[in-house]
């Protein structure tokens, strides 16, 4: 884990704006402008930001929420790993994800038990074109799943978030000898 | 990569381990051993490693070649061991018996065979914590979990060294080991070492990690589970000193065995609270059969483990100790092996089968595989016989025991069967299952060699090793 991954997630409760009737959109990106290499956001909202996560996608920040007792949503986004910080990477990890496209599709499968979540990244390849990046979170690391990303010749690369709690996996779709 | 494939020779390693089993069942039923021989005879002494090495090792074995390499996201070290090893471990047990049955009068042969056997159990541990250990190595830093499995292979090495001593010492070529009463003193840390150490430990650290994937449930920080290996290191450290002291000149006495117990007691209630944690705190909410299926284990070691002590302090009956060991190796560890092992065969099988074709067409669910509700009313009869075993040792009553171990066979027989039916895809309609020759072999995983050329496999700093 490098130091800059155990630096304290920033956080922004947005629920008092909401009563108040003001829209946190700026305050949120303000709060991710601030955020220090490698440093994750805390999120409070009194709902679940559903078209937050995409935004945050795409620029670099993977998502992983709980409901709170109250109705509320804590969201934490954390910085999706890339070539910069490949030491943080896991082994097997492709060197060049950090030029790979905008996620086309996002799973969040950290409720899934295993093997659900290697089913659903599999199937979803499947539908995917060559070249299409998919960006799923996981509870563990997918190990038996590499294999056959391997065989079907499609690129990956994850890591642990922060917390050693969310495992973020970036595949490729490698186009060629897949579905045969 | 921190890939993991499939373990090749792990359902041989489980198809030995369960033939063992049945085999010591059936002694059992056919009224050999304990209780109508000596708890030290060489009759019991067959049956206690047919149980002890042929089914618990062997099933432990064959699960950590498969899951250690899962664990810690590294491939196995020095695959191409797994076989001589699996093969080593069984000619050595065989040599075993026949080296007990020697002793037993049953047959004529020279007591050689009993080193020779120690040697063949020697090598086959040996090549297994080499793999083991080499595998859990290149991980930096240790981890918790692999400080368990660590430990569980320093009490293997101490159990198996401890067997070779005696094994000598029986066979009348103990004179290097000089006036040093090993035996019967060394005894009872001997089975301490093998039972608590290498099997009890490791099934706690392991338990851990599984049960947390497969309810998913809540992994527990690690300050939380330290205390249980702590303490149960701790007490096998007393237990390992109980073994050398004699070398020292010092006699080990019931006060050590009782100590070395109590840590354990110790260290079984942490685990104990943290498990009950696990099953509360799971995502998960219906349980598996595994899971279901392991909860009499949990019941059965927390008996045991908290009476046993006292029994010994208190100078109990040969019975009862001989009741509370049984219920901890064929209530516990018996218990919760045979109810794992369905659960790790069926994923086995599936992923075999099924993970070249996600995606690609319907796929069955794992827990499809396992013929429900009819595994359960085996696990019952396992069970049954388990209670009442345990009761008729207790009691004294040897026919009765006999009687109870019948339920065990029957149990196991049913789980062998259903286990068989698994890797046949038996419970997956005919038209939906892969033609034969793409279906798991009985044996053997299929390993699929393709190699992939274009992923770079350079070595980095893993996030989170």
């Amino acid at each position: 884990m490098s130091t800059a991954d155990a630096l304290p997630a920033r956080e922004l409760d947005v629920r008092p704006m909401l009563r108040a009737g003001e829209e946190p959109f700026q305050a949120i990106m303000d709060a991710v402008g601030a955020l220090s290499p490698g440093q994750s956001l805390r999120l409070i909202a009194p709902f679940r930001p559903v078209p937050l996560f995409s935004v945050m996608a795409n620029r670099g920040y993977a998502a992983s929420d709980r409901a709170l007792g109250d109705g509320g949503w804590e969201v934490v986004f954390s910085p999706v790993a890339t070539v910069n910080d490949s030491d943080g990477v896991a082994i097997g990890s492709s060197s060049s994800a950090a030029f790979w496209g905008v996620p086309v599709l996002e799973l969040d499968l950290c409720e899934l038990e295993p093997p659900e979540p290697m089913v659903r990244i599999l199937e979803a390849l499947e539908s995917l074109q060559p070249g299409d990046v998919l960006f799923a979170l996981l509870a563990r690391e997918p190990v038996f799943l590499f294999p056959e990303l391997a065989k079907r010749e499609h690129e990956w690369a994850g890591n642990f978030d922060a917390a050693g709690t969310t495992y973020r996996l970036l595949v490729r779709h490698g186009g060629g000898g897949a579905g045969h | 990569m921190p890939t993991a494939s499939l373990s090749r020779w792990t359902m041989s390693y489980f198809a030995a381990a369960l033939a063992f089993l049945l085999a010591a069942e059936a002694l059992a039923v056919a009224g050999i051993g304990y209780p109508a021989a000596g708890l030290a005879e060489p009759a019991t002494l067959v049956v206690v490693h047919l149980m002890a090495i042929g089914w618990l090792s062997l099933a432990m074995a064959g699960a950590l070649l498969q899951f250690v390499p899962v664990l810690v996201s590294r491939p196995l070290a020095f695959p191409a061991l797994a076989l001589p090893a699996l093969l080593s471990l069984v000619t050595g047990l065989l040599l075993l018996c026949g080296g007990f049955a020697v002793l037993a009068g049953w047959i004529n042969a020279p007591l050689d065979l009993l080193p020779l056997a120690a040697a063949g159990l020697l090598v086959g541990f040996a090549l297994i914590g080499l793999m083991l250990g080499a595998t859990l190595f290149n991980v930096r830093p240790v981890t918790l979990f692999s400080r368990f499995i660590l430990l569980g292979l320093a009490c293997l090495a101490a159990t198996v060294l401890s067997g070779a001593a005696f094994a000598a010492l029986l066979a009348g070529r103990g004179g290097w080991l000089g006036a040093v009463a090993l035996l019967p003193d060394g005894l009872p840390f001997h089975a301490l070492l093998g039972f608590g150490g290498w099997l009890g430990l490791i099934a706690f650290g392991v338990s851990y990690k599984l049960f947390v994937m497969f309810m998913m449930a809540p992994e527990p920080p690690a300050r939380r589970v330290l205390p249980v290996m702590l303490l149960a290191g701790l007490g096998l450290a007393l237990a390992s000193g109980g073994l050398v002291a004699p070398f020292a000149g010092f006699e080990p006495g019931t006060a050590l065995v009782v100590a070395a117990l109590g840590l354990l007691v110790l260290a079984s209630g942490f685990y104990g609270r943290d498990m009950l944690a696990l099953y509360r705190g799971r995502r998960r909410k219906a349980l598996e059969i595994n899971m279901l299926g392991s909860l009499p284990a949990f019941a059965a070691l927390g008996l045991g483990i908290v009476l046993l002590p006292a029994a010994v302090a208190g100078g109990a009956t040969d019975g009862l100790i001989a009741a509370l060991v049984f219920l901890l190796a064929l209530g516990w560890l018996g218990g919760l092996t045979l109810a794992q092992l369905v659960k790790i065969v069926s994923f086995m099988t599936w992923l075999e089968t099924y993970a070249p074709r996600l995606g690609r067409g319907p796929a069955p669910r794992v827990g499809d595989l396992v013929a429900m509700p009819r595994t359960g009313w085996w696990f019952l009869s396992y069970y049954a016989g388990v209670a009442g075993g345990g009761a008729a040792l207790a009691a004294g009553g040897a026919t009765g025991f006999r009687w109870a171990m019948l339920f065990c066979l029957a149990g196991t027989a049913g789980i062998v069967a259903e286990l068989a039916r698994v890797r046949r895809l038996s419970e997956i309609k005919a038209a939906d299952r892969p033609v034969a020759q793409e279906r798991p072999r009985m044996l053997l995983a299929r390993i699929d060699q393709r190699s992939p050329s274009h992923v770079d496999s350079r070595r980095i700093a893993s996030p989170r090793a």
